[in-house]
């Protein structure tokens, strides 16, 4: 069979058990039935991905189908990887926390068919977003997220998840028509430079015929983008809807809005980078991801410090996180690159790791507020451990996975001539780890509140976590070859160097490649 | 009268028209001056087409007649029916003379942004370009000022009409599965806004953003 074709049934996995899931009535099918749909639905995905993936990689030629409209080269393989892998675990982890809902009553039978419906859709515009190489259909599957996670986002239906719904569906909308504009400037542009207008949508096409675009045309566009799919990135200032619609939506949601959505976009707003460097030089994209990155991270930094929501505070450190993706991108260089590139594969796992615990919380204490969560250890033990494991890694911490990436942005940084702004980062970050760190010493530790059962959460809840973490420790200690040259690969297509070992020679990174090698695990043997 | 002065003159009327939409007080009004601009806009189609020669621009004209005519107000309509009619009419949170100045500072700054553009096609056509922009960021301020969350809903219309708008001066080639494509999308986000406005309704008994700001982003 044509590897090609198996990206089709990796788009129509998703699709089809939604679709299944939709017309099935939700009252007489039992809750059984959808539960079984969606685990067969995550599970191929992820086998799908997974060989798709190492085909990329193996081969080191990307696959095109259905006239070039879809694609998947290394740099998507980076995010197809996050979306199949998250999908998998926070699907699991909805198995438990639905049924929890559905006994609490917070849900009913209607809603539990709607959830897995949607789950399931919001994979799928998830993996349109980063197979489409057509930059209109790129667009308007960011547009489908909106619209499918908006009905997640409201799914317990109280006056604060339908103001979050409503909140998440305007701005979104609004942002992104800004990115609709900016693909047609890009695209009227390409019309106007190439003979056939059919390749004009087509991205791979865009980057070859950029060198010819009008100058002016093209930083109207880039800004556009980037203010569009920013505002599904969750980049200031249009990052509002984020610390509510995260916050609001069931945890495992929260999980994947935080660890996989808002990297999807994040995926588009470097498919624009490189079609904007092609055409006007690194200098003026650099210097918008610098200025829009460094005051996401600032301010974003604050709210995480002053908010006593539990939710609220990783959803602005999601905020903060996706400002220091974009101040690598403004870094530049191959290591700025990777660095932006790894840190969103990195703060995916880690970030759907704490959205899934929060759920954890919820599930125990009933409540989101900080002030309210004490004794965690008491409480939760289990819990509590991946709790702590996960904050530190939120903060940074050596030797979780986090910590690589933002060595790597200090490095990029400073070697870029940004001292400042790496001071600035760094003292942001410090903020960050403060916050976290009275979390873990006010609601994981001092005296649980005497009514509370102590007794953690069952096996299905915990397994998803523990595997979450057991990632993070890996991928901080021993940076697995596959992953470390799948991020080569895709920082050579965003410096669009043809030489594919762009960061062999890194002084940071060289052990790693030489340990992967050692080892025989480097997928190019 | 040369074509593309006539498609200049209909962009002035765009403006004007989607200017009455975020001034006008009831959301019935709102809804068919809506229809009215997006009549205005099929004209800008039909003209373009006529003048480059450009047959994919009717098939727009098709498009946008059925959607943004039609469609788009009646769901709106729908939705407003379903929420019991008058009741829910709002005033605009800011003086109308406000909101004139606000729209004529927007034209302005979007000639001076497009002066630059150095397009063969945009040349004959910036004044329309520019009000196109212009128009897109009417939108905007429609969804910023407005306390009626309805009246958003047209704000994100306006948006989208000035790209396309921008779309069919630039492009006018533009293969029409494209447009069907984006006038597609705007009707789902319109339907499933409308969806959420009657929920929101019939849940806390308002479409004032004001009291719906519990939350502090």
């Amino acid at each position: 069979m044509h590897v090609s074709l198996l990206m089709i049934f990796l788009l129509a996995t998703p699709l089809t058990a939604s679709l299944l899931m939709a017309v099935l009535p939700s009252r007489s099918v039992s809750t059984l039935v959808f539960e079984a749909l969606h685990a067969v639905s995550v599970l191929t995905i992820v086998l799908l991905a997974g060989y798709l993936i190492i085909t990329v990689l193996r081969g080191g030629e990307p696959i095109d189908t259905l006239g070039g409209w879809f694609y998947l080269d290394a740099l998507g393989s980076v995010f197809v990887f996050l979306i199949s892998a998250l999908g998998l675990l926070t699907g699991w982890f909805s198995l438990s926390y639905l049924r929890h809902d559905l006994k609490a009553g917070s849900i009913g039978a209607v809603q539990f068919k709607q959830y897995y419906t949607f789950f399931n859709l919001f994979l799928f515009t998830m993996l349109l977003v980063v197979l489409s190489n057509n930059i209109i259909m790129m667009w308007i599957s960011i547009e489908a997220t909106t619209i499918v996670t908006v009905f997640l986002v409201g799914s317990y239906q109280t006056k604060l998840a339908l103001e979050a719904a409503w909140k998440y569906i305007v701005v979104c909308t609004a942002g992104v028509a800004f990115g609709l504009y900016g693909t047609l400037l890009i695209y009227a542009n390409a019309a106007e430079v190439l003979l056939d207008p059919a390749q004009a949508v087509l991205w791979t096409s865009l980057v070859g015929a950029a060198p010819q675009f009008d100058a002016m045309l093209i930083q109207i566009a880039f800004v556009f983008a980037v203010v569009g799919f920013g505002t599904k990135a969750g980049l200031f200032p249009m990052h509002t809807w984020l610390p509510d619609a995260h916050s609001e939506a069931p945890s495992p949601v929260s999980a994947l809005l935080s660890g996989v959505l808002i990297k999807c976009a994040v995926l588009v707003i470097i498919r624009f980078y490189i079609i904007a460097v092609a055409a006007l030089g690194p200098a003026f994209p650099q210097l918008v991801m610098l200025i829009i990155g460094i005051i996401s991270v600032v301010i974003a930094s604050l709210a995480v410090f002053s908010s006593d929501d539990l939710k609220r505070k990783l959803a602005y450190s999601s905020v903060k996180n996706i400002g220091v993706v974009a101040l690598c991108l403004g870094f530049g260089g191959p290591l700025g690159i990777a660095a932006a590139l790894l840190h969103c594969v990195m703060h995916g796992f880690t970030k759907a790791l704490m959205f899934c615990i929060s759920g954890n919380i919820l599930m125990k204490y009933g409540t989101r507020s900080l002030k309210k969560i004490s004794g965690i250890v008491q409480v939760a033990p289990t819990t509590a451990v991946l709790m702590i494991i996960g904050l530190f890694a939120l903060s940074g911490f050596p030797p979780l996975a986090m910590f690589i990436p933002e060595v790597m942005a200090f490095v990029a940084g400073v070697s870029a001539g940004y001292v400042w702004i790496v001071v600035i980062l760094g003292l942001a970050l410090a903020l960050i780890i403060a916050a976290f760190m009275l979390v873990v010493s006010r609601s994981v530790f001092r005296k649980a509140p005497e009514q509370l059962q102590k007794k953690d959460l069952g096996f299905m809840i915990l397994a998803p976590e523990v595997i979450m973490v057991v990632v993070i420790v890996w991928f901080g200690v021993l940076m697995p070859g596959p992953l470390l040259k799948g991020v080569e690969s895709a920082t050579a297509i965003v410096m669009q160097q043809p030489d594919q070992n762009v960061l062999h020679n890194d002084p940071l990174l060289k052990d790693f490649f030489a340990a992967g090698e050692l080892s025989g695990s480097n997928v190019n043997e | 009268m040369d074509g593309y002065a006539l498609i200049n003159i209909l962009g002035g009327l765009l403006i004007i028209t989607s200017l009455m939409v975020v001034l006008t007080k009831t959301i019935k009004r709102a809804a068919y001056i809506y229809g009215a601009q997006a009549l205005v806009l099929v004209a800008i189609f039909i003209t373009l087409g006529v003048v480059t020669d450009s047959s994919e621009l009717f098939k727009w004209a098709g498009t946008a007649l059925l959607t943004k005519v039609i469609l788009i107000p009646a769901v709106v309509l729908f939705g407003l029916k379903k929420l019991g009619g008058s009741t829910v009419d709002t005033t605009p949170p800011r003086s109308s003379i406000w909101m004139i100045v606000l729209v004529a500072a927007e034209v302005i700054l979007s000639f001076l942004a497009v002066g630059g553009v150095e397009l063969p096609t945009a040349l004959e056509v910036k004044p329309a370009l520019a009000i196109s922009l212009a128009h897109f960021f009417i939108g905007l301020t429609c969804i910023i000022s407005q306390r009626n969350i309805v009246k958003q809903i047209f704000g994100f219309c306006l948006m989208e009409n000035g790209s396309h708008v921008t779309l069919a001066l630039l492009a006018p080639d533009a293969p029409s599965l494209l447009e069907i494509g984006i006038a597609t999308d705007a009707i789902f986000v319109v339907a499933v806004m409308v969806f959420f406005a009657v929920r929101i309704y019939k849940s806390i008994n308002t479409l004032d953003t004001n009291e719906i700001m519990n939350l502090k982003g």
